[in-house]
């Protein structure tokens, strides 16, 4: 190590040595854990989605986003009940970030003035309970936001699927209850609709438009 | 080692006090573990702020009571008394500033004198900095004390979780021990009916225009 010349590598060495190293002093145990059965609770899952990316929560207080976590965040799909739900864990300590349901009524929107971030809204359980969250999620590529969108969107819709067909009768009494609510409170947001809130219905009923014929 | 006012748990937990300057990012640190937000504004911690942070391991769940002490002089509060019954400890230094380094024997000497023994982490802080005033070579202390070191840094995640899982180690005696993902539970299903939902949809079309924090970096760590 002595005769190394470049003196920035030495030093690179040096530090990478002293991460491993452990100088630590020989400080007897306070305590005595066993190995325990290890269990991720995703057993019964199977992955349909993984990725590398930084999570987001957006604090309403200070009207602005936060860091959640990084790491990977995946889409798993239950073997037997065919949920599915978006799990994201923090990369070296393993914690979990997010753990929600991908719902009927989940829509993911792209991320203003950045194509590698889009946003949602969920019910989530990462601490264990219910709380209600926006989340922004960036990635390290364009393709791979676009990727996870559309993953979530194509979920979103099965799952709408999934549940009329489960119970068509049921569906359909909901279906006109949804639109007897949808008329009331179009009603009354009337006059705070937007332009840019008419903008972007237009963009999506064009986007359905275009679907089918992209997939054949 | 809980407050009276903080729940137990029926895990292990151990007290673990941090210490350092001022303005070395003791408490960006314990924030960035806490809630994974990493805070650019300096605020002084008055006194002692105490928060749980739990962990995952193949030895299953464990709690470190992080006592994050107030690096300032003027805010310091109990002092000693903080250190009381501490099991473990990381002494904080930024490597971008040479006094905070310089002080570490002073942090080191005061927290010996009232914990005999612990397992102690020395903490290089702010390593993504380019311009460092304290080079890893220069960091000779911990050699001649038996602590153990880490350059870390909160804003990149670089080592960052290095010093739980050294303390996690020593207080267990097991140089195996190791951190595992922590049970995802399924979550409970939700009902959301329409005027929530109109909500969320403005919420999140208000949130979409807020660019992002950090957006520069592809480290995701």
């Amino acid at each position: 190590m002595a005769s190394t010349a470049d003196p920035e590598r030495k030093e690179e060495e040096e530090a990478a040595a002293g991460d491993e190293e452990d100088t630590g002093a020989q400080v007897a145990p306070i305590v005595r854990l066993e190995e325990v059965a290890i269990s991720t609770g995703e057993e019964d899952e199977d992955v349909i989605l993984d990725l590398k990316a930084k999570l987001y929560r957006f604090d309403k207080d200070g009207n602005q986003w936060k860091e959640r976590g990084a790491g990977t965040v995946k889409l798993l799909k239950h073997k037997e009940t065919t949920k599915v739900r978006l799990v994201m864990r923090q990369s070296k300590t393993l914690k979990i970030c997010a753990n929600h349901l991908v719902i009927p009524t989940m829509s993911v929107q792209e991320h203003a003035g950045n194509d590698k971030s889009c946003v949602w809204h969920a019910a989530d359980f990462a601490d264990g309970e219910l709380k209600d969250e926006l989340f922004c999620i960036r990635f390290q590529s364009v393709e791979n936001c676009k990727n996870f969108m559309e993953t979530m969107q194509e979920v979103a819709e099965s799952q709408q699927k999934k549940e009329e067909s489960k119970d068509a009768s049921d569906a359909a009494g909901l279906i006109e209850k949804l639109s007897v609510e949808d008329k009331k409170s179009e009603e009354k947001t009337k006059e705070e609709d937007t332009v840019a809130d008419k903008e972007e219905k237009v963009a999506e009923s064009e986007k359905k438009v275009e679907e089918p014929a992209s997939s054949t | 080692m809980a407050l009276p006012n903080q729940q137990t748990v029926e895990y292990p937990s151990f007290k673990l006090v941090i210490v350092g300057d001022g303005g070395t990012g003791k408490t960006t640190f314990v924030k960035r573990h806490l809630t994974g937000e990493f805070e650019k504004k300096y605020e002084p911690t008055i006194g002692v702020e105490v928060h749980p942070l739990d962990f995952s391991t193949n030895c299953g769940k464990i709690r470190f009571y992080c006592w994050d002490t107030a690096g300032q002089e003027k805010f310091g509060g109990l002092r000693d008394g903080y250190y009381i019954h501490g099991q473990c400890a990381i002494i904080m230094f930024d490597v971008t500033a040479r006094l905070t380094y310089k002080n570490v024997p002073t942090w080191h000497r005061d927290l010996c004198r009232v914990c005999e023994n612990i397992p102690i982490v020395l903490c290089g802080n702010k390593v993504d900095v380019k311009n460092r005033q304290v080079k890893a070579k220069q960091v000779t202390f911990h050699r001649k004390k038996n602590l153990q070191y880490y350059e870390i840094s909160a804003k990149s995640n670089y080592n960052f979780e290095k010093p739980f899982l050294y303390l996690a180690r020593k207080l267990a005696g097991d140089a195996n021990l190791h951190f595992v993902e922590a049970i995802a539970l399924a979550p409970p299903e939700v009902h959301i009916d329409m005027a929530a939902q109109q909500l969320h949809e403005q919420e999140l079309a208000a949130a979409a225009s807020q660019p992002l924090p950090d957006d520069d970096d592809d480290a995701f760590e």
